[in-house]
Parts: C-alpha cells; structure tokens; sequence
C-alpha cells in the first residue's frame, strides 16, 4: 500500500462493467484506485473533476464508453472536451496535465482497463504526490466543530458595519438592479432581518448569496451603510457555520482558487504569454495579471472570450513606454473571489503568499489591469492585516501619467463606442474618471454613454461566481440593450468578468443575435490605436 | 572622429526668439544661467531689443562653451528655437547645417519640408496649466531635454531662482512638463528609427 490517491470516475454502462469483472475475479487493482460509479461521464463537470484534485487526489481517470457507445448519445464528446478543459487549467497551473485522464472501456474491456490502471498509477508514482494541500479537509473538520451561527459574532458584523444607522427608508431597494429587475430581494429587508436575529431564516439565507457586492445601493444610501461589505462579512460567518455559498459552474473557481493556496503549488501562470513581450526579472515594478488566462481555458468552447489579451495588451502599453517589468512565473490569484464568497481564511493564505512573493523580490511598485486585483491588493490586504509595502497602481493611472507626457498619439477607430464601468474601479474605488480621460483621447467615430453610466452603471451581473440566476441574466439582457441603445460598435470593457458574464448572457438561444455587440478590453483599444507622434 | 570629451568641450551657439511677451529673453538669461551657474562652464547672453520688444519679433542669443568666450553675438546657431513665425522667417536661414530646430508647433510652421526639427504645443501646455505666460518655462524643459545643452538639475535651480518669489513650484511643473514632452518624443523618435510606432509590433 502507498500514499497515492488516485480517483477513478467510472461510468455505470462501460467501464463499472469491466471494473466488476475485475473485481468478481480477485485481479490485483493498484491499492490507490479509489472508483467512484457514475451514471456518465458526461455529468463529471470540469468543477467535479478539479474538486477530485483539490481534496488532493493525485491522480483521476475518468473513464467512459468509446464514442459512439455512449447511452445518451453525446457523454463521451462532452466529457472529452471537459477533461481536456481541465488538464490544461492543471498544466498552467504545473500540476501536470498528465495527472488527468480520459479513457473509454467496452464492458468486456476489463483486461485493458486493467492495465490501463496499473500504467496510469506507474506515471503518476513517477510523477510523485501532488503538491495541493487538501484544503477540504480542514475545512470539514473546522465545521464539526462549530455549528450553526454564533450570535455575538453577528452581532460584531452588524455593528462594526453600523447597520443600526439604517433609517429604513428603502433608496438601497429602490436603486439595487436585482430588486429593479423583479427579484424579490432588498437589501433593507435583509438588514433589518439580520437586525430582528432572523439570520437563519431561509430567505436571508437564500439572499445573501444573491447580491452582487456591486455597491449601487451604499452609493444611494444617506446612512452610508456598506452594505456590499456587510454581506461579505455576513457570508464568511455563514460559511464557517458549514453552510455552502450559492457557487457558480459548480465552485470550479473557488476549487481553483483554494488550491492556488497550497504554498509547494508553483503555477507556469505566464506560459502563454506571447514572444513579442519583454520582461524583466530585476524590475522593481511587478505587473500582476489575475486569473484571465484560467477563465480563458475555462471558456473556451461555451463563450470564447479572451480575456488574457487585457493582460498582453497593457504589457505591451508599459513597453511601449519602456517599461519592462518583472511578472510572478507562480503568480497567484489575489484572493477576490474567495474573500467576496465568504472564504476568509483561504483568501487570507493567498494574500500572504503573494505578498511575500512580491517582497522577496523586493519590489517597489505593483501595476495592474484587473480592477480586482486592483481593489484587493490595494485595500483588502492591509484592512486583513496583510500589510503591504509596495504602492499599488492601476494601468490606467500610469497610461495616463505617461500620454499626457506628450508626443503620443492615437490612430483614428472607425467605429463608435460605448463603455461598461467596472463596479471595482468606477463604484468601489471612486475612479469613474480614469477610463473616460484616457476614452477621451481616443479617436474612435464616436463615444456614447450608456444610459445608466459612471458610479451610478448596472453591474454585469455577477461577482466572485456566487448566486447567478435568471435575475442576473435579465440584468445583463437590460445593460446590453442599453449598450445598443447607444448604437455602437464595440462594448469597452475594463474587467475581465464583465466580458465573461455579458458575453454569457449573448449565448442566450432566443435574444442571441439581437444582444451581440463586439467586446474588447480598453487596454487592448489603447494598444490597437497609440503611436508615437 | 570626435569623442565625448570634444563633444562636451565643443561650444553651442543658440538663438531664442518669438515675439514680445513670451519670456524669450527670460528664457535665455535663465539658460546662461543655468550653463554658467549651474553647470560651471562659460556662457554669454545678448538680448536683442528695439522696436521688436513691443509685441513685434523678438530674440536672445546665448552661447554656452567649456572655453573662454570672445565674442557673444551669434550668426549661426547650432540650436535655433523659434516660438513665432516671423521669428522663424527671421533666422532659420542662418541655422548651421546640422542645427537642432525647436518650435512650438501651434505658432510655427516649417517652410521646408526637408528640414527637421523638434515640436512641442508649448504654448497650449501652458493654457492648460492656466498660465499662458510659461510658455517659454515649457519650451526651456524641452530644450533641455531634447539638446542636454544644459544639465537637467542646472536648468531647474535655475528657473527656481529667477521667477518671482511664489511662482517656484508652478514653474518647476511647468519646466518639467516639457522636459517629459521632450523626453517622450526623443523615446518616440528612437522606437520610430527601430520601426516601432504603435504598441503591437
Ligand atoms: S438606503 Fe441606507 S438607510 Fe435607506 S434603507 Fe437602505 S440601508 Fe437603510
Ligand atoms: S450591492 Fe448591489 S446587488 Fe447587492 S444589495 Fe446593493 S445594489 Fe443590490
Ligand atoms: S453570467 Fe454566465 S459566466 Fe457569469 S457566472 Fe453566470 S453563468 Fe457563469
């Protein structure tokens, strides 16, 4: 007997047949395959396949019938694209693709499948154990001990957040977009809940997964009760009581994010950078990117999107203006997601990995593009106690800084142009400003606001993958016709996840083609246009 | 071939000019200033008055030199910067061959197209910094850092002490605005000659 865990999903139909004959016959199955009966391979979600490596397994097979053979027709397919999906996401992260397999078995395979067990668990002894710490099972065990909510800390949420200034006078409600677009859902109504000692009551419970952090209703409010913090803090008590968040595509990207948290992890999180970028590894100024290039992967056969280009783009602007600067080869997700569903104590583990990551190397100045990573990093480490000592910038305050240097020019952009505000940078953070200067540069045939615009925009529909629902996707219906509305070209993004979450809502089968509008990043319009005069 | 030494040793000769009003003369005593003060090294400064002085066409002619200086007029410039029109008709017919030409791009227009020459909005800046009058601050900052006829540290302690008690630190901004202008179009200039004009190569 060894250490190794290795999780072999088998299909009732193929493969559990063969796997039973092996069985029936006494046959000497390595001692690390644990097997787990599935009734197809095409349910195993990209989010189940890496929640296998996230409580540590070493290895997983996923094995199915051979094309053609599948019971319901299209398991194999999906299920091939799902693990291919997926042993990309583990080779950007160096956890080795090869520790992820998929296989097809006729019943009376047992033979072969049992040679293909015996090879695969070789290769991954080679490969030697993985160095994810499995972070579940700490997790469970914390949750054993503590059940249900604990009054006094509630009571410190509310009061640190000072929801008793509420005066109940309902502008949160009236400007929040989810209760506009007819969810039953108010923010009052949640706070004065939580107030009452309702807090275990099925509709706070349901609700507090539902908000999108975006802010529109502390903008309103003349209390100026945070209420996107105070759901934050709400979701991590509820989260250590065990009780799990309304995640998105099954909890793939708060599995990924956790697993980023294992310190031996080393990520290959800058592999597909393309050659034309230079870099410096002495530079005392970091680009951080974030998690672009995993949503990519992620993406890649439902959506499309690329947004990894936003991070080539604005390193191509900071070498444009010669600057090269030093990038993290293990760069780690700076925790967002994870502190925004309620996880503190993993988005506290990534914190101080990056953070002595970034010291070690003695850097004095971190520049990004995400407005997440922008937030999180400039903010939310330190208010943590992960204290910081390098400034933190965002790329468009350094564009800005140097074009208006002077001698830069922009070519003309046939083609008109709306904008979506991030809720990070133009609510959050206060800096609606930033991306219109630099807009205002631009040469495009015309710039439109859209009706809802700055601090007061729509959000595109989700934050940290937590509670999308048919509300959000209607929000996302409204914001995109607000954006034809406008009759422009192409939708200037400048997160990552607006055009993740928008380019969703346009996949929908009946509204489709009506909500289409070309999305690209404003790095990327910058890099497409600037020239020096 | 002339080495760096030589190079530094060699002796430049500037003509400023623009029309009244514009600093031209200011700007050229706070460039001898700044050579001589400064930078330590010899350097003279005529100013041309008369019936230009009233709005009309206006100049300053400064030599700067590591040797003695004997005689301070100059026929023809190494460095010619020209803040007006007339200015320019005026003197870019005297400029040596490889002179370095200097103009604010709002208020002069090359006749010659094979001609090359430097170009800030300088005039605009200073709008944009609501004072008109510090343009010539600006125009000095971009000299500097397109001719390095001066040093850098040189030529701001030398703005600092000859503008008015007060006006110092809008000044200095000033005078560093065009010395980044200067610097972005010498990195400009340098990526244009690689061929690098845009951000995607
Ligand atoms: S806007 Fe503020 S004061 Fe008004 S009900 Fe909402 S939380 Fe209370
Ligand atoms: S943060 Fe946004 S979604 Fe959440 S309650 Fe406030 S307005 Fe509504
Ligand atoms: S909008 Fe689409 S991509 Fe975004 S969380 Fe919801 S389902 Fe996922």
């Amino acid at each position: 007997m060894n250490n190794f865990n290795i999780i072999l999903f088998a299909c009732n139909w193929g493969p559990h047949t063969a796997f039973q004959t092996l069985q029936d016959n006494g046959a000497e199955i390595p001692p690390e395959v644990k097997m787990v009966r599935i009734p197809c391979t095409g349910r195993i979600s990209k989010a189940l396949l890496f929640k296998a490596f996230e409580m540590g397994a070493d290895g997983v097979v996923l094995a199915g019938c051979r094309p053609g053979a599948c019971r319901y027709g299209s398991g194999t397919d999906i299920a091939e694209k799902n693990t291919e999906d997926t042993r990309e996401i583990l080779e950007l992260l160096d956890l080795k693709k090869e520790r992820l397999r998929f296989a097809t078995f006729f019943p009376d395979d047992s033979d072969a499948l049992l040679k293909f067990l015996n090879d695969f668990c070789n290769e991954i002894r080679l490969l030697g154990p993985s160095p994810v710490v499995a972070t579940r099972k700490s997790d469970l065990k914390n949750s054993n001990k503590k059940q249900g909510l604990n009054k006094k800390e509630v009571a410190e949420v509310i009061s640190i957040h000072d929801i008793y200034a509420c005066q109940d006078c309902g502008k949160c409600t009236s400007a929040c977009p989810l209760a506009l677009m007819g969810k039953p859902f108010s923010p009052r109504m949640i706070a004065s809940s939580i107030i009452a000692g309702d807090i275990d009551s099925p509709s706070v419970k349901e609700n507090i997964w539902a908000c999108l952090t975006c802010g529109l209703c502390y903008d309103r409010c003349p209390s100026a009760v945070n209420f996107p913090e105070f759901i934050r803090d709400i979701r991590r008590l509820l989260r250590k009581s065990h009780l799990e968040g309304h995640e998105t595509h099954g909890g793939f990207f708060q599995s990924l994010m956790r697993t980023l948290t294992s310190p031996k992890l080393k990520t290959k999180h800058w592999e597909w950078l393309p050659a034309d970028i230079r870099w410096d590894p002495q530079s005392k100024v970091l680009f951080f990117g974030g998690c672009a290039p995993y949503f990519d992967i992620f993406f890649r056969n439902h959506l499309g999107v690329q947004t990894s280009n936003a991070l080539s783009d604005s390193l191509r602007l900071l070498n444009f203006f010669d600057i090269k600067p030093a990038i993290l080869q293990d760069e780690r997700c700076c925790g967002h997601d994870l502190l925004w569903s309620g996880d503190q104590e993993n988005f506290l583990k990534l914190a101080k990995l990056n953070v002595s990551a970034i010291h070690r190397r003695g850097i004095e100045e971190v520049i990004t593009t995400c407005p997440e990573c922008y937030r999180t990093l400039k903010h939310d480490y330190a208010r943590y106690g992960v204290e910081i000592n390098f400034k933190v910038t965002h790329i468009y305050e350094l564009l800005e800084r140097e074009i208006d240097k002077g001698a830069v020019g922009f070519k003309k952009i046939d083609k008109k142009l709306t904008f979506q505000d991030s809720c990070r940078l133009s609510r959050l953070e206060q800096q609606a400003d930033w991306p219109r200067n630099l807009i205002s540069r631009l040469k495009p045939d015309q710039f439109r606001e859209m009706q809802d615009s700055g601090s007061a925009a729509i959000c595109c529909g989700n934050c940290a993958w937590t509670g999308c629902d048919s509300f959000s996707k209607a929000l996302q219906v409204k914001r995109l016709r607000q954006a034809h509305d406008t009759e422009s070209d192409i939708l200037v993004t400048s997160c990552p996840k607006c055009q993740i979450h928008l380019r969703c809502a346009m996949e929908d089968p009946f509204l489709g083609e009506e909500l289409n509008i070309t999305m690209m990043d404003l790095t990327s319009i910058i890099a497409k246009t600037i020239c020096w005069e | 071939m002339i080495n760096a030494q030589d190079e530094h040793r060699r002796t430049k000769e500037i003509i400023l000019t623009g029309f009244g009003g514009q600093g031209i003369i200011l700007a050229g005593r706070i460039l001898g200033e700044a050579a001589a003060l400064g930078d330590h090294r010899e350097s003279t400064f005529i100013q041309s008055y008369g019936p230009e002085s009233r709005g009309g066409a206006c100049s300053a002619q400064v030599i700067v030199s590591d040797d003695i200086i004997h005689y301070p007029y100059v026929k023809h410039p190494d460095i010619l910067i020209c803040m007006s029109q007339v200015g320019y008709e005026k003197f870019i017919g005297t400029m040596k061959p490889n002179g370095i030409l200097l103009i604010d791009q709002d208020l002069v227009h090359p006749r010659s197209k094979k001609q090359d020459f430097f170009s800030i909005p300088a005039t605009r800046m200073a709008e944009e910094l609501g004072h008109k009058m510090m343009a010539n601050i600006i125009m000095l900052g971009f000299l500097t850092a397109v001719t390095k006829v001066v040093s850098l540290s040189a030529a701001q302690k030398a703005v600092s002490k000859s503008v008015p008690e007060g006006t110092k630190e809008i000044n200095i901004h000033a005078f560093n605005r065009g010395c980044d202008y200067g610097q972005a179009k010498l990195k400009g200039r340098a990526k244009k000659a690689i061929g690098q004009t845009g951000a995607i190569l």
